[in-house]
């Protein structure tokens, strides 16, 4: 209970400065949000009217207040442009980002398992060296040039997937493998040198003296032990996800928070930039508290203090 | 027997944990094809986006993509013609006295979405709503001369102005909304309604919009795709069945080898310039100006990197607008005349010029930069060229922090821009003189003509003024660029507009697919 409350703490000190920081750098980049609103026309009698009404004509520090005092509301207030309150805008969006991270871990997860695995029994050996071959050009590939390639080929010549877009499940495949895919690259390769420090160790030994075959010795006592520091990377990965793939939601279409961060910043709508850049900070407080907790509960030999 | 011996429990066994693995699988497969599980409809012409609308309430709209939306679902009182001149549409107009206008709403497009008919006072309550500083919109600088608007009955309304304006007419461009969707507060952002060529239907999460044209109820999909090269993909898949402009040249090229689709381009008025500071002691010489707009091959530029889909530009409106001038002189390509005004400017081999270049991050306008520098550097000025996002772009355009930079102004129709970016009244943040101009002759030439209460005359003034700009040199005008739509086989009577919007969805039709049999 400690450990949790401690980590709670932690994490909304973390929160603080975020917000903090996110409300000064906003401030800081140079445009109008009046101006944004108004346009360029716009009489100074009606810019001074507008900026009044937003609170934009107080000092800083008492902006600042304001921020925190809408946050501790939960209200993040509107977007610029469509005058939309950002929360609503953000909801719309989060559950889309959640099911294109949840596909892409699922595939990564798919790949790195087994490719990591069979590299660290194989160690060696053309199978290793395909495997992490393979691993090492799934970090190297950039998604904004993979993502176009698998468009091409099972979206235009194969004609299996449409190319973009969030009508039909068929839809996700390809964000989900193009975002997957160099996660799988990273994990695999954690997987195998995990794998391979927990072969050398004794309670493997034992299992092999007590005559268990070589797939429940891999699944049961090798793979459960080697799986702790893939599950921090997961973690980690995890938050990256849900922060929203800037890139890939850009290339498919996807309507998550990566493209309503991209679309903002183009629009200069920062209010919005402010709240999404907030939820990025919150989802990765949350995911790293959570793969603390779940650390714990996969090793037995770690406790929350 | 029992030999004290306590034993773990028993392990599970492979399958057992196989099962629990492939269980765990299935149901995550599950969950993610259920969630990604979304409709699809079928029979609608889809018209791909670079971007997504951000709000479809007429009266706030400020970007391209909302506004050319919004022109579909809601009607004006005035639009344009193929010269930019004001043209009725939902009303004609008289002039009453220099100051004064009557309206007289038509028959067409007189029922709301919503079967509510259309009448004075809803025109009353839009412009109204606008004028109302409270609502913070957009639009209210473009009527902020309306001292009264009122509805003499059902069908007419009467407006007054604060200075005589023959321009007035232009400015009653406004989508007009229902009074009572105003007065409940209606989300017209979200639901609009209006009473144009088409209804709103609906606006998914991810921005595609869909509308539904009345009298054939074909169905519109507008669907947002940011990344241009995915946007030709979906064409080519046929996930889209049309696409118009913001592609670059290259895919436009590669699209005009395609068999399945057509590439059909129309004259533009968007307008590209290169801009000074005339504040600043390099650019703020004539000569030095000159020698740029001579050192600038825009033929070139405009044949080989828009492939001829681009009109050379001499001035902010092109000769066919009805202030346009057909009769100034092109700006010509001439190194030899360019090193000789920099060598009468104090510049040569010896005392070479450097100046600073500022533009956008857009890849193109950086890619014609890139082009421009080149260009110069044949004529001996060295170009440090820089590239920045947009807000500390134009930020640093409006406060004068730069010696040269290069911009568009898009779907401009009135020639009060003049005043706007001319006049010396107009140095930000006052206007868009970002050039800080100030040219006594300029300002008595805008003048003269926004005295003139036909627009007959004023154009004659508006002429010589741009003859004057071309002279005192401002901006180096580049090119207009041209619209272009790429469609898919099987689809007619799409038509571009000068502006790029996209009424020619209210003629598009599928033909019929013939078959052929003995």
């Amino acid at each position: 209970m400690s450990f949790l409350l401690s980590r709670l703490l932690s994490a909304l000190v973390v929160m603080f400065g975020v917000a903090t920081l996110v409300f000064l750098l906003i401030h800081l980049v140079p445009g109008d949000p009046v101006e944004v609103m108004l346009g360029e026309s716009a009489r100074p009698a009606d810019r001074e009217l507008l900026r009044h009404s937003l609170g934009l004509d107080q000092p800083v520090q008492v902006q600042l207040v304001q921020f925190y005092q809408n946050l501790l509301r939960g209200d993040l207030g509107q977007s610029l442009h469509s005058q939309r309150p950002i929360a609503d805008m953000i909801g719309e969006r989060i559950g889309s980002t959640a099911i294109l991270a949840g596909a892409a871990l699922l595939c990564a997860i798919l790949i790195a398992v087994p490719l990591g695995m069979l590299a660290a029994v194989k160690k060696d050996t053309w199978a290793d060296y395909g495997a992490m071959g393979f691993s090492l050009l799934g970090v190297s590939i950039p998604n904004f040039w993979l993502g176009p390639m698998l468009i091409l080929v099972f979206a235009l010549h194969l004609g299996w997937v449409p190319v973009s877009g969030s009508d039909s499940w068929t839809a996700l495949i390809l964000p989900a493998v193009t975002l997957g895919t160099s996660m799988a690259a990273i994990l695999s390769r954690m997987v195998r040198s995990s794998m391979l420090e927990v072969m050398g160790e004794d309670h493997i030994r034992t299992a092999r003296a007590k005559g268990l075959s070589t797939g429940r010795i891999l699944l049961h006592h090798a793979l459960r032990n080697a799986m702790l520091p893939v599950l921090t990377i997961l973690g980690l990965q995890l938050g990256v996800l849900l922060g929203g793939a800037v890139i890939t939601e850009t290339i498919f279409a996807w309507p998550g928070i990566g493209s309503l961060l991209v679309d903002s910043i183009m629009r200069r709508d920062y209010p919005v930039v402010q709240g999404c850049v907030l939820l990025i900070a919150l989802i990765y407080v949350t995911v790293n508290t959570l793969t603390d907790i779940l650390y714990a509960q996969v090793d037995p030999r770690v406790t929350l203090k | 027997m029992n030999t004290g011996k306590t034993y773990p429990p028993p392990e599970q066994s492979i399958p057992s944990i196989a099962m629990q693995v492939a269980s765990l699988v299935l149901l995550l497969v599950v969950v993610v094809v259920l969630g990604g599980c979304k409709t699809s409809d079928s029979g609608a012409i889809r018209f791909g986006l670079a971007s997504a609308p951000i709000t479809l309430h007429p009266l706030h709209a400020t970007d391209a993509t909302s506004s050319r939306i919004n022109r579909l679902i809601y009607r004006r009182l005035v639009d344009f013609d193929d010269n930019s001149m004001p043209v009725a549409s939902l009303a004609s107009w008289e002039q009453m006295s220099a100051t004064a206008y009557r309206f007289y709403l038509g028959s067409e497009g007189r029922e709301f979405h919503d079967g509510t008919r259309l009448d004075a006072e809803d025109v009353v309550a839009t412009y109204r709503y606008v004028l109302d500083e409270r609502n913070a919109s957009a639009q209210r600088a473009s009527i902020a001369t309306i001292e009264t608007i009122i509805a003499l009955n059902k069908n007419t309304v009467d407006v007054s102005i604060s200075k005589p304006d023959p321009l007035f007419p232009g400015y009653m461009v406004l989508g007009i909304v229902p009074q009572e969707a105003i007065l409940r507060g209606h989300d017209l952002a979200r639901e609009p309604v209006g009473s144009g060529a088409f209804r709103f239907l609906s606006w998914a999460a991810e921005g595609s919009v869909q509308l539904q044209r009345i009298g054939d109820d074909q169905l519109i999909d507008f669907v947002p795709v940011r990344d241009s090269t995915v946007r030709v993909l979906k064409l080519l898949n046929k996930e889209l069945d049309l696409l118009q402009n913001d592609l670059s040249p290259e895919l436009l090229n590669y699209l005009r080898a395609q068999e399945s689709v057509s590439v059909r381009t129309a004259h533009g008025s968007k307008f590209s310039y290169v801009g000074f500071n005339l504040e600043d002691d390099v650019t703020g010489q004539l000569a030095v100006r000159q020698a740029i707009a001579h050192a600038i091959d825009r033929d070139a530029i405009v044949t080989h990197v828009f492939g001829g889909s681009a009109r050379l530009a001499n001035a902010m409106f092109p000769a066919d607008h009805w202030a346009g001038n057909p009769d100034l002189k092109s700006l010509r390509y001439d190194p030899q005349r360019s090193r000789q005004l920099l060598g009468e400017a104090g510049y040569g081999p010896d005392n070479p010029l450097s100046m600073v270049y500022k533009t956008s991050s857009d890849p193109f306008r950086l890619r014609l930069a890139t082009i421009i520098q080149n260009q110069l550097a044949e004529v001996g000025i060295a170009v440090s060229l820089r590239s920045y996002d947009w807000g500390t772009f134009y930020s640093d355009i409006k406060s004068g922090m730069f010696q040269m930079y290069s911009l568009a102004w898009v779907g401009i129709k009135t020639p009060d821009i003049f005043r706007y970016v001319f006049h010396s009244d107009a140095i930000p943040p006052k206007g868009a003189n970002r050039g800080r101009l100030r040219d006594a002759r300029v300002d008595k030439l805008i003048e003269d003509a926004e005295s003139q209460v036909l627009l007959v005359r004023q154009a004659i003034h508006y002429r010589t003024l741009q003859s004057r700009l071309l002279d005192v040199m401002p901006y180096v005008p580049l090119w207009y660029e041209d619209n272009y739509t790429v469609i898919r086989d099987g689809f007619s009577g799409y038509s571009l507009a000068l502006d790029g919007n996209y009424d020619g969805l209210i003629s598009v039709q599928r033909e019929p697919v013939t078959t052929h049999g003995s």
